[in-house]
């Protein structure tokens, strides 16, 4: 899902990174009231993962491949600030030392995978978390904002592409269909990936997670022992 | 620390695990994205010429064995980034 260079017209790299400017400064901020010193080694660990992860292609249909994002997982396990900044220096080192996607598109790559598949699957969990109140809320919480969130980012891609090139006919519906479609099935993985690890940290580490942080008010009455 | 030790020795070998596929079984990539963008006429122009464009080291394209040891390398060091990065924008007690 990474846009190279020369994919997206100047103007809208430009609004891109316009868009994401506010969510890199409240995030800077934000790791430095909520990120402990026991999510440091997690934060590194994860990161270096899931950029390992994105080396690997997936064969989905018609040809084509896809690969795991990570940022679902990032956002729930280390909150959404450490989980933005966490995906944004996926996205730089890949993008510097790869061409793995432009630096002039780096914005709307940030937005698709940072932003979008970041916040959106934090923001789904919470509310399932909110409404079930117990472990299976919270994996199928996790499954569900996995999946939303890697949609949504390919969705907001083939937006961008779409509408760079709009001396080609209905090039907004077809750009935002395909990637929409393809990336629904990588979404399911990402999906199962993302409640996997989560089950293993509630088992093994629930220290790590930083959950009362993420919703104080209700938290206390949410029962994390296995349902 | 012993946990957390634990924890980033784990984490590196799943990563080579990742790496080591993804340079092997999984190394085919054709993006959903790349054949929209082909469809719209869109071809990639860069201003920027990366270090190792695709993974590869120059002169050694196809080289599993050079490839793997980018993988290491680049885990190593986002490894190394991202704790300095968490270290300096931790929350003070």
């Amino acid at each position: 899902m990474h846009i190279p260079d020369g994919f997206l017209d100047l103007s809208i790299s430009v609004i891109m990174y316009i868009a994401v400017l506010p969510f890199w400064i409240f995030s800077l901020r934000g790791m430095k009231k909520v990120l402990t010193d026991k999510q440091v080694p997690l934060m590194a660990t994860l990161t270096a993962m899931f950029f390992a992860a994105q080396m690997m292609n997936y064969p989905i249909i018609g040809g084509t491949t896809a690969h795991l994002l990570g940022g679902p997982i990032l956002a729930i396990t280390l909150g959404p600030y450490a989980g933005l900044i966490s995906m944004t220096i996926i996205l730089f080192i890949q993008a510097l030392f790869f061409g793995d996607g432009g630096i002039i598109t780096f914005g709307a790559n940030v937005w698709n995978m940072g932003v979008i598949g970041v916040f959106i699957p934090y923001l789904v969990f919470l509310l399932f978390m909110r409404i079930m109140k117990n472990e299976k809320g919270i994996l199928i919480g996790a499954f569900v904002g996995a999946f939303i969130g890697d949609v949504l980012a390919a969705i907001f891609a083939g937006l961008e592409l779409g509408l760079s090139t709009l001396n080609f006919p209905y090039s907004v519906q077809i750009a935002v269909t395909a990637m929409g479609i393809h990336h629904s099935i990588i979404g399911v993985g990402e999906g199962i990936v993302t409640a996997m690890i989560l089950s293993i940290l509630l088992k093994k580490r629930p220290d790590l997670l930083q959950l009362k942080k993420m919703a104080p008010i209700w938290l206390p009455s949410i029962d994390l022992k296995r349902s | 620390m012993r946990e957390s030790k634990r924890m980033i020795t784990i984490g590196i070998i799943v990563s080579l695990v990742f790496v080591i596929i993804g340079c092997t079984y999984l190394s085919l990539s054709q993006e959903t994205l790349d054949k929209v963008a082909e469809e719209f006429g869109l071809s990639e122009s860069s201003l920027w010429s990366p270090p190792l464009p695709d993974y590869e080291l120059p002169g050694l394209e196809g080289n599993i064995f050079a490839n793997i040891a980018i993988g290491i390398f680049s885990i190593l060091m986002i490894l190394a980034f991202t704790f300095a990065i968490g270290n300096v924008l931790k929350a003070r007690k």
